[in-house]
């Protein structure tokens, strides 16, 4: 075998690897956007990888990340869960918007405070409520200073790398259930607790950052036991 | 529970009048404000850091014939006001948002940054010239900058920062005068045509010395828990050299030595209990 065709099928395979990467991460982040209550068609989330390639390849096979975009709605269900119950205090509280989410992966060697701000206002421009980019690089400090100024809009940032599996499916990860707001208000009536004397779980936890719990969400942690069946703990988002 | 005389403080006589009746309540509030504006003014400074960097990505304004070293001197003078908050770490972030930009590093110099081709993590410099020129170098440091020129002029900037953040910097460290090292070039012809904008400057110097030997700490926080006034010390008798033959100093001299963090221990007193004791033990298996 000539050195040309030698390199020439080196190149094939590490496109090929890259793709196929790439492939996973996309159904990964699917499967998150499904997982946290958006309304996805299940083709759309089990996607094969030649029908991705052909949706996001070119003739060469080479896949073009700036293809690789799309939006999802909220469900019902998951309206449903953000609706805050009436209390005492406050008979008539303000109820929550859940806006659509909107997923990008980013192209290029570097996210630095341009490329921020541009999917920020991206985001703001399109009324999308929460946005998430997927590089393959780190992004700058400087830009992560933006993500935590925004008020209204939540931006979250994923390396393609943590995306190559879903943790959640893994058998050693417990089942992590959002609690509702009701249920939640239901939970610390009956065991008379203050949400902040929960046992906690941070924002930054990977279980957590795949289902975007924010600060004051509650969630459900159901363990098998071997000598209890099932088990529930509850965990409460700082 | 609250009683109706305050505490005696064993602080000094509160001045003001209105702090002399704080209840508790109104002790904890202060506190708690006295917080809530330290958490206020460090997320006003990261803020105002973080649009400076903005705005420094955009520099130099001037175009030619200005260059890095030659800055345009409303450049250079923007770029001084605007570090002014800038910590080192703030400053090297700074560097890494203007290399994305695949701008040189130095914020004053309009070149692209130098891109080294070929893999490898080190690069070996000056292999022509002295020994003392040689060394070896990151790519990635290299990378940061157009030439050794900037990487130098960049670094003098940092040196010059202060390491505390501006929320928490003293009256003196709050007018940082940072200089370039390479300033622009008709300065000195500006500088006689425009010596008010120096006296201007000199005198917010000035102001600022005279506001820390006064005590006045900190700018950036409004209030203070304690009022800490700094007044200086007013000898009456007549001044007088230290001597050795003075019993305070003569007489430590000689057990100097034995010192222990200030603590001189004394050993003749417990010798002769100690003696006495041992006499009492000695005599005690004759009984
Ligand atoms: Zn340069």
């Amino acid at each position: 075998m000539s050195t040309d065709e030698d390199r020439q099928a080196k190149q094939r395979e590490a496109g090929s690897r890259e793709t196929a990467k790439l492939w996973r991460a996309w159904r990964t982040v699917h499967e998150l956007v499904q997982d946290r209550g958006y309304t996805l068609a299940e083709e759309e989330v089990k996607i094969t990888l030649d029908d991705f390639k052909r949706a996001h390849g070119d003739s060469e096979g080479n896949i073009s990340k700036s293809s690789m975009k799309f939006s999802a709605l909220p469900s019902e269900a998951m309206i449903q869960r953000a609706q805050i119950p009436p209390s005492e205090r406050e008979p008539n509280p303000q109820q929550p918007t859940v806006g659509t989410i909107w997923v990008e992966f980013i192209e290029g060697d570097n996210v630095g405070i341009k490329q921020m701000r541009n999917f920020v206002q991206f985001l703001g421009g399109h009324n999308y409520g929460t946005g998430i980019m997927v590089t393959s690089v780190n992004v700058t400090p400087s830009a992560m200073k933006i993500v935590h100024t925004q008020l209204d809009l939540k931006v979250e940032v994923f390396h393609e790398q943590d995306l190559l599996v879903n943790i959640t499916h893994h058998e050693l990860v417990p089942k992590h259930v959002l609690l509702s707001q009701e249920e939640k208000a239901a939970l610390l009536v009956r065991y008379r607790l203050k949400d902040t004397q929960l046992p906690r779980i941070q924002t930054t936890d990977p279980v957590a950052r795949y289902l975007g719990l924010r600060r004051g969400q509650v969630v459900k942690i159901i363990r098998k036991s071997e000598t209890a069946g099932r088990y529930a703990s509850y965990r409460f988002c700082v | 529970m609250a009683t109706e005389v305050a505490p005696k403080s064993i602080l000094k006589k509160p001045t003001n009048p209105t702090t002399a009746s704080t209840s508790k309540a109104d002790r904890d509030r202060q506190t708690a404000l006295y917080h809530a504006d330290l958490i206020q003014a460090r997320k006003d400074t990261e803020l105002e850091i973080l649009s400076a960097t903005e705005e420094l990505l955009e520099y130099p304004l001037a175009k030619s014939p200005f260059n890095a070293s030659n800055p345009s001197p409303d450049d250079a003078k923007t770029f001084k006001s605007l570090l002014t908050p800038f910590q080192p770490r703030d400053y090297d972030e700074l560097i890494v948002e203007r290399n994305c930009a695949d701008l040189c590093g130095y914020a004053m110099c309009p070149n692209p940054r130098q891109r080294e081709s070929g893999g490898g993590i080190y690069r070996v410099m000056g292999t022509s010239g002295k020994a003392k020129d040689f060394k070896i170098l990151a790519k990635e440091e290299l990378e940061k900058w157009c030439s050794e020129a900037c990487a130098k002029r960049a670094l003098y900037i940092r040196v010059q920062l202060s390491e505390s953040p501006s929320w928490e910097r003293g009256a003196t460290e709050y007018l940082v005068r940072l200089d370039l090292l390479d300033e622009p070039k008709s300065v000195e012809a500006l500088e006689k045509l425009d010596l008010s904008a120096e006296e201007s400057q000199n005198s917010q110097q000035n102001k600022a010395n005279l506001a820390l030997e006064r005590g006045d700490q900190t700018i950036s926080v409004r209030s203070r828990l304690v009022d800490v006034k700094i007044e200086e010390k007013v000898i009456q008798r007549k001044a007088e050299a230290p001597s050795l033959e003075e019993d305070g100093l003569g007489g430590k001299l000689s057990t100097m030595h034995l010192a222990l963090e200030g603590h001189v221990p004394i050993f003749d007193g417990r010798k002769q209990v100690g003696s006495g004791d041992s006499e009492d033990e000695d005599t005690d298996w004759k009984l």
